[in-house]
């Protein structure tokens, strides 16, 4: 059927006026921003070129906040898709229940993330949170005042909980890429002897090698700009040892309970995050490409 | 007949044990998947018993179950936190913003995946770069940007910056769902008498609705739980969403120590999303895969 050019227009128009000016224009105003020295939103901009990037590479916080994000990223992820992986063998490997499981396991992705580090940081606060009583009762009394939300180890306290997350989704992409794989192909491989290992290394993965690529692509954007859950998980004043990338981003433009409006230099970070993003999606659509090729 | 009985039984045997050593195989599976699931159940449920106790029985026996039910503390939360107001807020700017997005998205993602004309790659390929640009990096030059229009600090220009930054995702997946209906149907309907906007309107729409209500179902659930934005453009509490007004509840935690009060506004935040979740769990859970596993 043929759609007349008068309603390509029009039905186009609303959403990509609305996406330009909105989405577009910010993105590139951003750029621009980031080559000022900016202390305001009303004040003066004075141009300084590159010299928010030069700041940012002997800024100790940008670092340790980069590498929360980049560890996030990278650690996390296997773990989330090591997960996601092991879940999805066993939730096909013919369970009953597997929809039960797979909602649950689902779950929190649909609840607000102020409202589970509400949960969290009371399940890790020491004796009186949840953990804590749960140790002290099963009478492990030493470990029941661990201090999980302490300088050493809120990172990590923060990435189990960001684990727990994330995991439902990427079990629910390789769960359907799983289902999309025929049968026959196991009954084939199966009456040619073939064993358990081979038939997930000859079949399972390479079949299901593409929504593992958009799977990662997924989460590596989701992870660069990781903001609300190490923002909102301390109260007031995140711990600088939580810091990701997009908080201290905000922190520099925004401020805490003393504003900073280091607007252009704040900026500077976010044009960061989106070569980071954009790094991180060539190098993983070229790994993955040329792993394919072997089969 | 005794003979087949046996028969019968005999060959039942192994399949029996088949049976049995398969359950032993999936045991660990069950016990992982099982653990995995009573871990989420047991720490959600328990937040919303904790919103039913008084503050010294969360914090004297955070495993017992309440002797007597609180429900003060959800009347704090919605009154003196002001979450119901919040909550009313959410509903106007979430309802208003879903509907718009919806409005705005399924003609673009229409076109997009139907119509041909020049540069329809392109333009595609544009859509979809938007879900790659990370929101942190808007957050001063939208704010700029909102200021002059002076719609910052307003319901408003929330809603503009929701509709906004929802269009590529939205785009995306409807694009997704459109290109897979069949065109027969538009032809036969063109024989019909229909113009090229009755086709869409009383053809493809209704044919896309499946999708439509999905892509409705994931903003509504991202819009609720929104913070980011929100946290940049509104201060004035009385304009605050809920999620943000949540937010600002768990800091003045630090000062009144008043859990059971809090863990009422966490089930005022999650329990929509969740009864979402629970009515329309299948069509969620085959919407995620819709847009990425072809």
């Amino acid at each position: 059927m043929r759609i007349s050019k008068q309603l390509i227009a029009l039905f186009l128009l609303p959403a990509s006026a609305l996406y330009f000016f909105f989405f577009l224009v910010p993105t590139f105003s951003a750029f621009r921003y980031s080559l000022y020295d900016w202390r305001g939103f009303g004040t003066d901009m004075n141009f300084v070129g590159i010299q928010n990037y030069v700041e940012l590479f002997s800024d100790r916080l940008f670092w340790l906040s980069m590498g929360n994000t980049v560890t996030i990223l990278l650690a996390g992820g296997v773990i989330i898709f090591g997960l996601a992986f092991v879940m999805t063998m066993m939730i096909s490997s013919g369970i009953r229940g597997r929809k039960l499981f797979r909602a649950i396991i689902f779950l929190p992705n649909v609840i607000a993330i102020i409202a589970l580090t509400t949960l969290w940081g009371y399940i890790y606060t020491p004796q009186f949170g949840l953990l804590g009583a749960f140790l002290g009762k099963i009478g492990l009394t030493q470990w029941a005042a661990f201090p999980w939300l302490g300088p050493d180890t809120i990172f990590w306290s923060m990435l189990v909980a960001i684990i727990w997350i994330e995991v439902g989704f990427y079990l629910v992409l390789l769960l359907a890429g799983v289902d999309k794989i025929p049968e026959d192909f196991y009954e084939a491989a199966r009456l040619d002897g073939a064993s358990q290992f081979q038939m997930f290394r000859k079949i399972t993965i390479p079949l299901l090698w593409d929504v593992l690529t958009i799977g990662m692509v997924l989460w590596s954007i989701h992870a660069i700009k990781i903001f609300e859950f190490p923002f909102s998980f301390t109260g007031l004043e995140p711990n600088v040892n939580s810091y990701t990338a997009a908080v201290y981003m905000y922190i520099l433009g925004f401020g805490q309970r003393q504003p900073i409006y280091r607007l252009g230099y704040s900026t500077a970070i976010g044009v960061m995050l989106l070569l980071v993003v954009i790094l991180v999606v060539l190098v993983l659509r070229r790994l993955m490409r040329r792993e394919q090729l072997q089969y | 007949m005794i003979e087949q009985a046996v028969d019968v039984r005999q060959s039942a045997r192994p399949r029996r044990r088949a049976r049995d050593r398969r359950w032993i195989r999936q045991l660990p599976a069950y016990i992982f998947l099982g653990a995995w699931s009573l871990f989420t159940l047991v720490t959600i449920g328990w937040v919303a018993l904790a919103s039913l106790k008084s503050n010294r029985e969360v914090f004297r026996e955070p495993w017992n179950l309440p002797t007597q039910l609180q429900f003060e503390n959800y009347q704090r939360a919605w009154d003196s936190a002001k979450l119901g107001e919040n909550f009313m807020n959410s509903v106007i700017i979430v309802g208003i913003a879903v509907l718009l997005i919806l409005a705005i998205s399924a003609p673009a993602a229409y076109v997009l995946a139907r119509a041909k004309f020049r540069g329809r790659n392109l333009l595609t390929v544009i859509y979809i770069a938007g879900i790659g640009i990370p929101f942190p990096l808007l957050f001063i030059p939208l704010f700029a940007m909102l200021a002059g229009m002076n719609l910052t600090n307003s319901r408003e220009g929330l809603i503009l910056v929701y509709i906004s930054l929802s269009i590529p995702f939205t785009v995306f997946i409807l694009t997704g769902f459109f290109s897979t209906l069949p065109a027969d149907l538009e032809d036969s309907a063109v024989i019909d008498g229909c113009n090229d906007f009755q086709v869409f309107r009383h053809v493809m729409l209704p044919l896309a609705s499946p999708g439509i209500l999905t892509a409705a179902i994931f903003n509504f659930i991202g819009l609720w739980n929104e913070f980011q934005l929100a946290l940049i453009f509104i201060q004035d509490p009385v304009q605050r969403p809920l999620s943000l007004g949540l937010y600002s509840l768990k800091n003045s935690m630090t000062y009144t120590g008043d859990w059971a009060g809090l863990f009422a506004g966490v089930v005022l935040v999650m329990a929509p999303t969740i009864l979402l979740f629970i009515l329309l769990s299948e069509r969620m859970i085959s919407g995620i895969t819709m847009g990425s596993v072809k």
